[in-house]
Order: C-alpha cells, then sequence, then structure tokens
C-alpha cells in the first residue's frame, strides 16, 4: 500500500459525487454579493429562517462528508509516518492518539448517517468536496496535525455547536444529544493537536511557526469567504467557549475571527472584480 | 394561457428555458391550474435556492437559480428539484385561486407554521400525482416548525395524506400541532 | 456471624490457579514485543485502508477495528517495562523476515477494487492466528505470576472474537460470484503458505508443537 495518497485516491461508492473546487471558483454566480439578491444575505443559520431545514439538511450532509475525510486523514497519519525521532516521524503515543481519533471519527460517521436519515437527507444528496481532506495529506506530520486537529477539527467544533444550538431551539432533541456528543470529542481532538503540537515542537520554533503558519491558510480557507465567523449573519458562528476547552487562547480566537472576516472580504472584492468584468464584457 | 420563463436565454447556469417551460405546463394541467398565465423568473446570478410565489394572477413565481440546481453538479438544472419548488408553487397557486379552498393571507404574513403545514398539504398531494418526495424530508420540516411531538406527526399524516382541505383545516392543524410544542423558538412571519 | 480471625486456605477451594507456567520473563518479554509489533503494523494497515476503500460500512467498521489493534499494541507497549525490557523499541519486533513477508503482504493490498483481498488478509488469516496464538499463550502462561499479561491477552482476544465476527460477515456479503470466492480463496492460499513458513507471529512454536507428547507425559507425573 503507497504512502501520502492525494484527495483523488479517496474510495467512495457511485452515490457520492466529488465537486471540483475550480468549479466553485468559477462559478460566475460568485459575482453577484447576496445582499444584491432579492431576498437578502442567508443569515445565521436558526430555526426560524425560512429555508432553516433544508439548510440544516444540506450542512448535516456537508458534517457527514467531512466526517468521512476526517476518518480517512486520522487513518493515513497512523500510516503515512513512522515512528520515530526524526522530522518526517511521529512518536508511537501520537500515532495512538490517532487511532483513538479512527475511532471517534468512524462514530462520527455512523452518527451523521443516522441524523441524515432522521433529517430526510440520502447518503450523496449533496455533492462532496474533498478540501478538507487536503489538509490531511501534508507530508510533514506537524502540518498534518495542525492542519487537521486544530483548523479541520476546529471548524468540526465550530460547526457542531451551530447545529447543536440549532437543535436546542427547535427543540429537535435528536440533533441536539447527537451534537452534543460529537462536539465532546472535537474538542478532545483540538486539545489533542494542540497538546502534540507543543511537544513536538518545544525545541523548534521555526516548525511551531511554519505549523500555525499553516494553520492560519488553513483556517481561512475554512472560513469559506465568511460562512464561519463572528459576525451575527456567519451561518456558522466561532464557538469561542468550546476552543477555550480545546487549548485555544484569546489571541487565537481573536486570529480566527480575524481571518474569517478577511475572507469574506476576500470574496466580496473578487465578487466585484468579476462584476467589473462582466459590465465590460457586456455580459 | 402562456407560460413565461426569463430569462428565455441562461448564461450563469445551464438551464433550458423550453425544459423549465414543459416541466411548468404539465405541473399546471396535473393540479388544474387552467385559464391563467405563469410566469418563472429565475435570478440566474444568485445560486441560493430561495422562491416564492409572488401573485397568482398572473401565477408569478420567482426563484433563485439554486433552487432548480443539481445538488451534485454545479450549476447544472435538475428536473426534480424544478418540479419540486414549481410543483408546491403552483398548487399553492391553484389552491389560492379555488373558492373552496379559503383564503390565506399573503405569503409575507404568512407565519412559518402555516407556510409549513400548506407545504405539506401541497407535497403529499403532489406525491399523488406522481411528482416523489422524500416523506421524512418533509416531516423534518414539519417538526422543526411545529416541534417535535406526537401530536406534531399525527397532525403531519393527516396534512400529508389529506385531499379537499381547506386553508381554515389547514391553519387549524398546525395552530393544533404547534401547541403542543414546548419549543423555544420565537416564531415570526416567513 | 463468621469468626473473622479463623484461619482461611490462601488459595479457597474454587481458586485453581497454579505457579507453573510455560513462559520465562524474558520469553514472554519477547512474544509481547513481536505482538506489539504485529498490532502496530495491523492498525496502521487498517487506518491507511479507510481512506481507500469505497464501500462505506466497511471503511466506518475498519476505523473502528483500527482503535482496538491500538489499544492492544499500547497493553503490551505498557506491558515490556514491567518484563524488565526498559526500552520497549529494543524488543518491538517481527518474529523473523518471514512473518515480515507475511504481514507485508496481508498489508500490501491498496486499490480500491481490493477490498475482498484486504478483508481476507486481517479476517480470515492473521486475526484467526493471533486468536489461536493469543489463546495458546493464555493457556500456558503462570496464571500467577503472569496475571497482568493475562488480563491483557483476555482484553485483546474479546477484540479479536468479535472483529472476526465483524470481518467474517463484511467479507461474506462481499463475496457475490464464484469468481470473488476463488480470489478470496486464492489470497487466503498465498497468505497462508507465508504465515506457514514464517511459523506464526513468535515464529516456531507460535502455539507450542501438538506432536511432542513429552509434555503429556510429563503433566501426569510420569
Amino acid at each position: 500500500m503507497k504512502k501520502l495518497i492525494s484527495p483523488e485516491e479517496l474510495g467512495r461508492d457511485d452515490r457520492f459525487e466529488r465537486a471540483d473546487m475550480m468549479d466553485r471558483i468559477a462559478d460566475p454566480r460568485n459575482a453577484t454579493p447576496p445582499e444584491d439578491s432579492k431576498r437578502g444575505r442567508p443569515g445565521r443559520l436558526t430555526p426560524d429562517r425560512a429555508d432553516a431545514s433544508d439548510s440544516a439538511r444540506a450542512l448535516m450532509h456537508g458534517i457527514f462528508v467531512g466526517e468521512i475525510q476526517a476518518l480517512e486523514g486520522a487513518g493515513r497519519t497512523c500510516y503515512d509516518f513512522e515512528v520515530g525521532k526524526g522530522d518526517d516521524d511521529v512518536p508511537f503515543e501520537l500515532k495512538l492518539d490517532m487511532a483513538r481519533q479512527c475511532w471517534d471519527e468512524a462514530r462520527h460517521c455512523e452518527i451523521s448517517v443516522k441524523l441524515s436519515d432522521w433529517m430526510g437527507t440520502g447518503i450523496g444528496e449533496f455533492s462532496e468536496n474533498a478540501f478538507l481532506f487536503q489538509a490531511a495529506c501534508n507530508p510533514d506530520p506537524v502540518l498534518r496535525l495542525t492542519g487537521v486537529n486544530r483548523a479541520l477539527e476546529g471548524l468540526a467544533i465550530d460547526v457542531f455547536n451551530t447545529m447543536r444550538e440549532f437543535g436546542d431551539l427547535a427543540g429537535d432533541p435528536v440533533l441536539e444529544f447527537c451534537e452534543d456528543w460529537m462536539l465532546a470529542d472535537e474538542v478532545t481532538h483540538v486539545k489533542m493537536g494542540s497538546d502534540w503540537l507543543r511537544k513536538l515542537t518545544v525545541n523548534d520554533k521555526e516548525r511551531q511557526k511554519k505549523a500555525l503558519e499553516f494553520q492560519k491558510v488553513v483556517d481561512k480557507l475554512f472560513s469559506f469567504g465568511g460562512l464561519r465567523g463572528e459576525e451575527d449573519d456567519n451561518p456558522i458562528q466561532l464557538a469561542r467557549r468550546f476552543r477555550e476547552l480545546a487549548g485555544f487562547d484569546d489571541e487565537e480566537m481573536e486570529e480566527i475571527a480575524e481571518l474569517s472576516r478577511e475572507a469574506r472580504a476576500e470574496v466580496e472584492e473578487r465578487g466585484r472584480l468579476a462584476r467589473e468584468a462582466n459590465v465590460q464584457s457586456g455580459v | 394561457m402562456t407560460t413565461t420563463v426569463t430569462p428565455s436565454t441562461f448564461t450563469m447556469v445551464e438551464y433550458d428555458a423550453g425544459v423549465i417551460t414543459g416541466i411548468a405546463d404539465e405541473l399546471a394541467d396535473k393540479v388544474g391550474l387552467t385559464g391563467v398565465d405563469i410566469e418563472i423568473e429565475i435570478d440566474e446570478t444568485v445560486p441560493l435556492g430561495r422562491n416564492r410565489l409572488e401573485s397568482v394572477d398572473p401565477v408569478h413565481i420567482w426563484v433563485e437559480s439554486g433552487a432548480f440546481e443539481d445538488a451534485k453538479k454545479f450549476r447544472q438544472f435538475s428536473e426534480v428539484n424544478a418540479a419540486d419548488v414549481l410543483g408546491r408553487h403552483l398548487m399553492r397557486a391553484a389552491d389560492r385561486r379555488s373558492d373552496a379552498f379559503g383564503n390565506p393571507a399573503d405569503d409575507g404574513d404568512l407565519s412559518l407554521e402555516h407556510r409549513a403545514a400548506w407545504d405539506i398539504y401541497t407535497v403529499g398531494r403532489l406525491t399523488r400525482l406522481g411528482y416523489p418526495a422524500n416523506r421524512q424530508r418533509w416531516l423534518y420540516d414539519f417538526r422543526n416548525r411545529h416541534g417535535f411531538t406526537d401530536v406534531t406527526d399525527r397532525i403531519f399524516d393527516e396534512l400529508w395524506n389529506g385531499t379537499d382541505l381547506t386553508w381554515d383545516r389547514v391553519s387549524a392543524l398546525s395552530d393544533e400541532a404547534a401547541a403542543s410544542n414546548s419549543g423555544k423558538l420565537n416564531r415570526k412571519p416567513a | 456471624m463468621a469468626d473473622s480471625k479463623k484461619p482461611r486456605a490462601a488459595f479457597a477451594p474454587w481458586d485453581r490457579r497454579e505457579l507453573p507456567g510455560t513462559f520465562s520473563v524474558e520469553e514472554t518479554a519477547d512474544r509481547v514485543g513481536q505482538y506489539k509489533w504485529t498490532e502496530m503494523k495491523l492498525f496502521e494497515a487498517l487506518g491507511g485502508w479507510v481512506a481507500t476503500v469505497p464501500e462505506l460500512d466497511i471503511k466506518m467498521r475498519l476505523g473502528t477495528h483500527c482503535y482496538h489493534h491500538a489499544w492492544h499494541a499500547e497493553l503490551w507497549h505498557k506491558r515490556l517495562p514491567e518484563l524488565r525490557e526498559m526500552n520497549p523499541e529494543r524488543l518491538t519486533l517481527p518474529a523473523n523476515d518471514e512473518f515480515v513477508a507475511f504481514m507485508d503482504a496481508v498489508t500490501e493490498p491498496g486499490e480500491h477494487d481490493q477490498t475482498i483481498e484486504k478483508l481476507v488478509g486481517v479476517y480470515r488469516v492473521l486475526i484467526p492466528h493471533k486468536i489461536a496464538a493469543y489463546t495458546y499463550h493464555l493457556n500456558n502462561t503462570s496464571t500467577i505470576t503472569d496475571a497482568p499479561t493475562i488480563r491483557s491477552l483476555k482484553f485483546a482476544i474479546a477484540d479479536e472474537v468479535e472483529d472476526f465476527t465483524d470481518g467474517t460477515l463484511m467479507l461474506t456479503s462481499l463475496i457475490e460470484t464464484p469468481e470473488e470466492v476463488e480470489r478470496a480463496n486464492a489470497h487466503q492460499l498465498k497468505l497462508e503458505k507465508l504465515l506457514v513458513a514464517s511459523g506464526g507471529i513468535c515464529g516456531p512454536g507460535t502455539i507450542g508443537d501438538a506432536y511432542d507428547t513429552s509434555v503429556h507425559v510429563a503433566a501426569n507425573g510420569n
């Protein structure tokens, strides 16, 4: 079995359809800022949104495929690196943690399938984007750990908390119960990532800096141009309380909030430029 | 009676106005919506999926392009999704134009619960006309609006299987389900 | 009411544990190190396969089983210092080169269409062999002096049996045609030959020698 696979090599059955990120970026509809639409921005995901249940279903499917990729990412970390003390190696105990995470993510997949049934969503009903797994492809174990356990799993904290609050507000006992359990696991995974980052780079500040820079890149990507953030109309809210439990300090959380604002501003700027280009080309 | 799709040619999504017209005409025929012009306005500049019935004479339906999009393929048309959205609006337009159904408030003034109850009654009838729907999806939507209770589920069945219901009956069933909900929502109009 | 000062037998009538065992401290440490090496190779491979297996239910089960074997590796890792091996890595070794070849062959299939081969290797060959090896160890070690190993063996065997059942169910559901039966059997045959050549997880003598009749004679005191 080969080491270090790419997202294109992930195994899926025929129900799954991979969305090409380039198609998404090239979609000319991105040029229209949501506030220009007749109905304005969709806003925070709460049950009193007109499209609440369908949006929650779509987000649930996103969680499901995200969990599959998180499972795959943790699994590959068990396999891709040898036990040792070199820069390309990992400690035995880190592998054990990743195997534990594998089990947790497998349960999250199972929970997500059951929740999708509960919400009326079929497996593969929505397209899958593999960019979460890209964070799990880094050949440097420290960068991979930071990308997966702090950025990806940090996003999972935000998403699960959003869904948990959604379930709580809607009075959905099943959704709230399950999201709360998954949230507990994700806090553990992020904490695991924070602890390993500290341990592995304790004598190599340059490596630590590089890992944190990589995390910033991934965190910005995972802000989805303003989908995740701290503004009132960000559908997915930054879950400060749970991130704090997972080892993020105020400064780090401030930084993620700022990255989200930057990501949103960049998307809006891209939209503006695309609109100008459309006007010039007569579209 | 004519059906008009705007725009007639799409530049941002791969939709065909003729196909959309065909779906709408077939649906209008099946739901008994006759003698009225139908206008379908698609905002192809927006990938979101919001949609609404804006008037019933003519029947004017406004959608964002995401409403008709294949959830698995960017910018590609989905006949199933188009039939789902158009079917609900056309069925509701037919209800609104029927004296026997009664007089619901304008869409903008309907509560989320009443709107959801009407959707269930609508989708239930569409399934019997040969337009398949995921029952669990609609049950989840109804529960979100009315609470996760046995009363809600019983009333969902009544609406889903209902025929010849009036607006008074649909709204009364919705009110009964909502009254059984101890949830925390502060409901507001859709 | 019983007199709490009244002397009782140190080993109550129902406690039949005995001092003698087949393995010395060193022999036990060697075996435990070989177990750890094997469990590591197994959990790493299961983790790696999770990404390339297309069948969703199998993907999720492998993720669960991955942790079972990682936990066994951890149990053995922690047992080694208790067996006077203060550097557990030193004894984290395969029994011999032939066993390495066997494990390489078990973990080698990596393609999407090789789920049958992946499962055959683990659930028809390796795990049944581990159940045999662990059971042999459990039944032959000193029930008093080596109680900590026994405890870990019992936990591991419980997992192995459960995973074997899971794996057999998955494999049975995947094999639907005569060609797939042959594919599975051919792969099993290849692996069984490699396993026999190695002598097993601990090399020759992994499960003792069933043809050594002197053991039975000695046990009867003759």
